[in-house]
């Protein structure tokens, strides 16, 4: 199929979606790519969900247009959705079955059987292999979220979308999940995940996209972001007092303590200096980089305005 | 691992008959017992003080009723519940994220709820046979099992149509039970389940066939003893309408109802 290789996995063009009166998705572009992963962020309500929604067809676009690999997910949304594995924000219940049922069942709805030696490594990388036979609801919720990502991979998507994957989970589960989207990125697979975690995603991603009230304010590579839109901070202690300096990144200046905040280009030492402090004078330095966060606050502030 | 073409329906149609043989007790068993009690209660205890017309038995008139009835019903039951159930935990989510097709869905829940229906009919049949056999000394035998078969299938999928439709629109577990309670409950039971509409009143008479279910209940009379209280060719016109009206209104409701959960 030449359409799926010229294609990017994931396109989504001037997407809006309306809840009656309610926008929650405003005119967002963005685009995935294989073995990339893209990380939309974004307060509660900012629409994350709304847009995962539309990918998977569970809501309809009031406007714009999602493609999968070329495919419509409106007008073809058989091939489309085969592409694709979605582990939802809310997890699923399943009622009487058990983990292996649930998973040659969900295999099968997208056209993959499964053997049992695939279910069993499937199972046992996600730490699912010894409960089995357990039923959702005799899982504890670190288990709930590992079997709605064995699920989602279980057909092995190219696209794989995750929902806040790691809210409420503890931290060996959230870092074992992370190391696990960094494999499935080695393996080209394109992934979109939302998440409130600034610090991971500025871990993890290497996109990112600003979501407030349904708009992207601001998306690029995470790295680009960080740079561009966060500062140095650099607070230093002298071995004597300075007269008041006149430079615009120093911040305060209290004795022998001065704090200066320099772009994120700039390197630690260039940056003391140009701001006409004498190296030799320096008995102490603490350098903090800005960071995803640090870019996401100002980001916000400035969409508020 | 290979890709299927029509692997999905059959994983969905296979989630559907494992689903209600795990709570069999519930699904199967229940059904049985309670269309024993009909057939104990109107068809042993009542039946001889009872005349039909036609020189057959009460007990004998009785059981074709009861298995279209107990067919109809966990038709019904089968498919609403299931879908109900997977509004409820999410599953829906799960199938509309999935590259399932309505179609894909309306068969294998109407497939599902047929095998069901169908479970829970033989078994009321079953049932019937043994008491027949217990209190007449041999066996009542199926008159035209083709005719039977007919209306059997259609009517469970026109019920499970009707099933998967209500599901999808409820709003509670409340309005699902107020649907089979209010509305087809009485419509079956008025459908000449337990009487013959020849004995009955004209204006009655003229109520109970505006009624669909007296076809399809005849339809299975008619399969099972050979006689019933209308045309075939009009109670097949009738039974054929109300699969096309209810596929059409399960279709409607799985192309543009919400999959959200509750
Ligand atoms: N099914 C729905 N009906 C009405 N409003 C909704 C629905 N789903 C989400 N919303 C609203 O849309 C906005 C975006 O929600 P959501 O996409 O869930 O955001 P996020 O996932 O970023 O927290 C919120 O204001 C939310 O209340
Ligand atoms: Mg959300």
């Amino acid at each position: 199929m030449k359409k799926s290789q010229d294609n990017p996995p994931l396109k989504v063009q001037n997407l809006s979606k309306f809840y009656g009166s309610l926008q929650a998705v405003n005119q967002v572009t963005f685009e995935v790519q294989p073995g990339e992963v893209f990380g939309l962020l974004g307060p509660n309500g900012a629409g994350k969900t709304s847009i995962i929604s539309t990918i998977v067809t569970l809501e309809e676009p009031t406007q714009g247009k999602i493609e999968i690999f070329g495919h419509d997910v409106q007008k073809d949304p058989l091939t489309a959705k085969s592409y694709v594995g979605w582990v939802p924000q809310e997890v699923i219940n399943h009622g009487f079955f058990n983990i292996c049922e649930i998973i040659k069942f969900h295999s099968g709805y997208f056209g993959k059987s499964l053997s049992e030696e695939e279910t069993n490594q499937l199972l046992k990388r996600l730490d699912l292999y010894n409960h089995r036979h357990k039923k959702v609801k005799q899982l504890s919720g670190g288990m709930k979220r590992r079997l709605m990502i064995a699920k989602a991979l279980c057909h092995n998507p190219k696209i794989l979308l995750l929902d806040e994957p790691t809210a409420g989970v503890d931290i060996d589960l959230r870092k074992s999940l992370w190391d696990f989207v960094k494999e499935l990125r080695s393996q080209g697979v394109a992934i979109l995940l939302t998440t409130h975690y600034l610090e991971e995603a500025e871990n993890l991603c290497d996109r990112v996209g600003f979501l407030s009230h349904g708009r992207i304010l601001r998306i690029g590579q995470t790295s680009e972001i960080v740079t561009d839109l966060t500062e140095k901070t650099i607070e230093l202690i002298l071995d004597r007092e300075l007269p008041e300096l006149k430079n615009s990144w120093v911040q305060s200046q209290k004795g022998n303590e001065i704090h200066l905040k320099v772009p994120m280009t700039k390197g630690v030492f260039e940056g003391v200096r140009l701001a006409g402090i004498d190296l030799s004078h320096i008995k102490d330095i603490r350098v903090k980089d800005g960071d995803l966060e640090d870019a996401f606050r100002r980001v916000m502030k400035e969409g508020q305005q | 691992m290979k890709s299927q073409k029509y692997l999905p329906f059959f994983s969905l149609l296979h989630r559907e008959i494992s689903r209600f043989f795990k709570v069999a007790a519930q699904t199967v068993l229940t059904p049985m017992i309670n269309s024993s009690l009909y057939l104990l209660i109107f068809g042993i205890s009542l039946g001889p003080s009872i005349h039909i017309e036609g020189g057959i038995s009460y007990l004998a008139f009785l059981i074709p009723g009861l298995v279209m009835m107990a067919c109809l019903n966990n038709s019904f039951q089968n498919s609403s519940s299931s879908v109900v159930g997977a509004k409820f935990g999410g599953d829906l989510e799960d199938l509309k994220s999935a590259p399932l097709t309505p179609q894909n869905l309306i068969w294998a829940y109407s497939l599902g709820a047929l095998t069901r229906g169908l479970i829970v009919g033989s078994l009321t049949f079953l049932v019937g046979e043994i008491f027949f056999y217990v209190s007449e000394g041999h066996w009542l035998a199926v008159q035209h099992p083709l005719i039977l078969m007919v209306f059997l299938v259609i009517g469970s999928f026109t019920f499970s149509q009707l099933g998967i439709s209500v599901a999808f629109w409820a709003k509670t577990f409340d309005q699902l039970s107020a649907v089979s309670g209010f509305v087809l409950l009485p419509l079956i039971y008025l459908g000449g389940v337990f009487y013959s509409v020849s004995n009955l009143h004209p204006f009655w008479q003229a109520v109970s066939r505006s009624n669909p279910l007296l076809y399809l209940i005849n339809g299975v009379r008619e399969g099972i003893l050979g006689t019933s209280d209308v045309q075939m060719p009009l109670a097949f016109a009738v039974a054929l309408a109300g699969f096309l009206v209810t596929h059409a209104l399960a279709y409607w409701s799985l192309k543009k109802g919400s999959y959200l959960r509750w």
